[in-house]
């Protein structure tokens, strides 16, 4: 599992530092803080962003606005974003909430605020709502990544580096090639967010990441994995021999 | 000579020519009345008949006429209405049309001999004399019960008078004498003079003078007796004619001057007549002239009388107009100062807090100056321990003032609506946890037991930066009001359908009813400071009541004196 990449667009020191240092405590990675409207376009565009966290006001201007909206048009690498604002300005809200999806996090802020906040960002973006919040999931999927709630902070995985997935009831046990880990979605859920051409039901309880089948045996009702793991092909699935590219 | 004494006669013809008399034509009339009852259902037959008895011809041959539309069956009335027709026509000289009318009765009439009587007069004046004997000669032959309703010696005297107008003297000579010996025993001094005249006139013609003049003379000896112009100037022109012609001047001139006389007076009766007629026509005129300036007055006065109505009914309109426009003014002046009162309180409210929150945030900064004197001086002898415990006062202060601002800002911006507010779905659960973050070290100071049940599930619809306001203050009362080593709790509870109960319950202080009461009301802004050390502005509760109010929710307190309170918030579960 991996951090998660934070960006910090803010052009007061004191501000960024508090965010900074609850960010770091709660194991989220902060890639840079952007003092300007250019600046952070280029941390943007350099780093691989998970989140930003965008100060409204830039130097008296409404800047991080234009950011949101800059990144939200370019639709290549649009990311999860919260606005920081120290009024409840209704004409300054008006304007930030045409960037949808809007989230936003009032100054002052307790470490609670800032993570339920960034939270909320990555379930309003992903469409995925009610998960982190509530005590049946803490999975949200998006096309590169699981990011999963682990105590306060959030970590992700990347979803190519899955081997395969075992379903136990409402767990899912995620098998990577370094580790191991549980997580809780629900079955029907992961299998309309995975992308179905690298992902393949083999079992009622197996998801195998078709890139990292090394061999398969009809006769012992076996597939063999990259790192040595072996999952089962049941007949309802064997279908999946002719979705496989293989050699001939 | 001769030429003179034709002119005579023509002028004596004309005169001498009989009508009706009043007596004969009563019992005609008489007649003719029996006849109207016997047909009193036919109504323009019995209108006609009275007309006639009345002598107004236009009406009778009015009604006659309808009566002949009417009905032409009944030969009976239609002769008689013919007969109406005839003689008003020629009472109004149209002798053609009478003629005609005359015609058209049939012999079998009961009064046909009247018919031919008329005839024979209409003839006569048409000068057709022969035609007129023929009618007059037939007349003769009637048996005397007929004469009842006509006079005999008119018949004789007309006669006579065409033989005289043919210049049959002969056959003209027994008839008049006759006529005239009728008119003797009659005594009708007017007839009488005429055929005293018819007569002389006769012998004259023939120049047989002496059996002329003395008729002459008695029709004027007659003349004298009445008061008719006519025949006195006429007997005296007579008697002058005579006179001048037996070459006796004098005698002549006397009757010329008289014949004058009487001419000037008929005359002058004449003129009067006409002076009269003049005057007559002037003051119709003048009668006509006033009818019209009356009609013209009539006219302006209309005028004048439909501009006075429209005038009048234009300013009833502007009147209504104004009025409504004043009830209109007085309407907006009522809301104006009811707006003005409100806004009055408001603004005594505004300066109200003002003065209380700056005299709060004058003793906090005030106790900050001397608690950082003390903390100097402290530092200076290095007391480490009293630094702390200062340290840990002012952050205290600090806390407390900034709340106060805090809800100040929040005040303002809810006052103005400048305030972002959305309501969505919120987890209470985090919003508490958020909320508490703040507080913990607080509720550490004063070693209070916290607990907080509230569940994940719990799902309200409100706006999250007021609901965290309210929260803030909520819990800030919560721990100012509690002892040391008191507890909290918060936790939801379901009493409605339509609501989810949050409650804030502390072991502190509590309140009587009275206070309570007064929170709870409405314009109720300022609580005033009983106790110095744990009583505020009261500005937080009432920022809590309005914003809870803003996001459809309710909110009571369940309290003891002694034994704490129970702040509830009711927020809806559904938006």
């Amino acid at each position: 599992m991996d951090k998660v990449n934070v960006l910090i667009i803010e052009d007061t020191p004191s501000e960024s530092d508090a965010l900074i240092k609850v960010l770091q405590t709660n194991n989220y990675n902060v890639v840079g803080v952007a003092t300007s409207f250019k600046e952070a376009l280029e941390l943007f565009y350099h780093n691989a962003v998970d989140i930003t966290i965008i100060d409204i006001f830039l130097n008296g201007n409404p800047d991080g606005i234009s950011f949101a909206e800059t990144i939200s048009v370019s639709p290549n690498p649009s990311k999860p974003f919260v606005f920081l604002t120290s009024s409840t300005d209704r004409q300054i809200f008006e304007r930030a909430k045409v960037t949808q999806p809007f989230s936003y996090l009032m100054k002052p802020f307790n470490e609670l605020e800032i993570l339920y906040a960034l939270e909320m960002a990555v379930e309003k973006f992903y469409a995925q709502p009610n998960v982190f919040l509530s005590e049946e999931e803490d999975t949200i999927i998006s096309a590169e990544y699981l990011f999963i709630k682990k105590g306060k902070s959030l970590k992700k995985v990347l979803i190519t580096d899955i081997i395969y997935i075992e379903v136990e009831e409402k767990y899912c046990n995620i098998i990577t090639e370094k580790e191991k880990f549980v997580i809780l979605i629900s079955l029907t859920k992961i299998l309309k967010l995975l992308d179905d051409a690298m992902f393949c039901r083999t079992h009622r309880n197996y998801i195998v990441n078709t890139e990292k089948i090394i061999e398969i045996i009809p006769a012992d009702n076996l597939i063999i994995l990259s790192g040595n793991y072996k999952a089962t092909l049941s007949d309802t699935y064997k279908d999946i021999l002719k979705k496989i590219r293989t050699l001939k | 000579m001769i030429k003179i004494k034709w002119l005579l006669i023509l002028m004596f013809s004309g005169y001498s020519l009989f009508s009706q008399d009043q007596f004969k034509s009563e019992s005609f009339h008489l007649e003719i009345k029996k006849k109207a009852y016997e047909y009193k259902n036919n109504t323009f037959f019995y209108s006609a008949t009275l007309y006639f008895i009345e002598k107004n011809w236009d009406s009778t041959l009015v009604h006659s006429m309808k009566q002949l539309n009417v009905s032409k069956k009944n030969r009976d009335l239609a002769d008689y209405s013919h007969y109406y027709r005839g003689y008003s026509f020629d009472q109004k000289k149209l002798l053609k049309e009478a003629q005609k009318e005359f015609d058209l009765i049939s012999p079998e009439f009961d009064f046909y001999f009247l018919v031919k009587k008329c005839l024979g007069e209409i003839a006569l004046e048409q000068g057709q004399f022969k035609k007129a004997i023929s009618y007059f000669e037939e007349l003769t032959k009637l048996s005397d019960k007929h004469y009842f309703y006509l006079k005999k010696r008119n018949v004789l005297h007309n006669l006579g008078l065409c033989h005289l107008h043919l210049n049959q003297f002969k056959e003209a000579e027994p008839y008049l004498v006759k006529s005239v010996r009728l008119q003797e025993q009659q005594k009708d001094t007017l007839e009488t003079i005429w055929a005293y005249g018819d007569i002389a006139n006769l012998y004259y013609e023939q120049y047989k003078d002496d059996l002329a003049i003395p008729y002459f003379e008695k029709a004027y000896q007659l003349s004298k007796r009445t008061k008719d112009y006519k025949s006195k100037q006429n007997t005296a022109l007579n008697m002058a004619i005579v006179e001048e012609n037996r070459k006796d001047f004098k005698k002549a001139l006397v009757y010329r001057k008289e014949y004058e006389k009487w001419k000037d007076s008929l005359n002058d009766q004449n003129k009067i007549w006409e002076v009269a007629q003049l005057e007559k026509q002037f003051a119709v005129k003048e009668k006509q002239k006033e009818v019209s300036l009356l009609q013209t007055e009539n006219k302006a006065k209309i005028v004048e009388r439909n501009g006075l109505f429209y005038s009048a009914l234009i300013l009833l309109f502007l009147l209504g107009t104004t009025i409504y426009f004043y009830k209109e003014k007085i309407k907006t002046n009522k809301i104006i100062v009811a707006q003005k009162e409100g806004l009055d309180d408001l603004n005594a409210t505004k300066d109200k807090l003002f003065s209380i929150v700056s005299h709060d945030l004058r003793s906090s900064v005030n106790a900050l100056k001397t608690s950082n004197t003390k903390l100097l001086d402290n530092l200076e002898a290095k007391n480490l321990e009293v630094l702390d415990g200062l340290l840990h006062n002012n952050s205290a202060i600090v806390n407390g003032a900034y709340n106060l601002l805090d809800n100040l800002l929040h005040w303002a911006l809810l006052q103005t609506k400048q305030s972002y507010f959305e309501i969505t779905s919120l987890r209470l659960f985090f919003i508490v946890e958020q909320v508490i973050y703040n507080y913990k070290p607080l509720m550490l100071d004063k070693n209070i037991a916290f607990e907080s049940t509230v569940l994940k599930s719990d799902l309200v619809f409100a706006d999250q930066e007021s609901l965290k306001i309210i929260l803030r203050n909520l819990l800030d009362n919560a721990i100012k009001f509690s002892e040391v080593n008191g507890s909290i709790k918060i936790y939801t509870q379901q009493t409605d359908e339509a609501y989810c109960d949050l409650v804030i319950e502390d072991s502190g202080i509590g309140m009587n009813e009275t206070t309570r009461a007064g929170l709870l009301k409405e314009s109720e802004l300022l609580s005033k400071k009983e106790n110095e050390n744990s009583i505020g502005t009261g500005l937080g509760l009432q920022l809590c009541k309005s914003m809870i109010q803003k996001n459809k929710g309710k909110f009571s307190i369940e309290s003891e004196l002694g034994k704490g309170t129970k702040m509830i918030v009711s927020l809806l579960k559904k938006a």
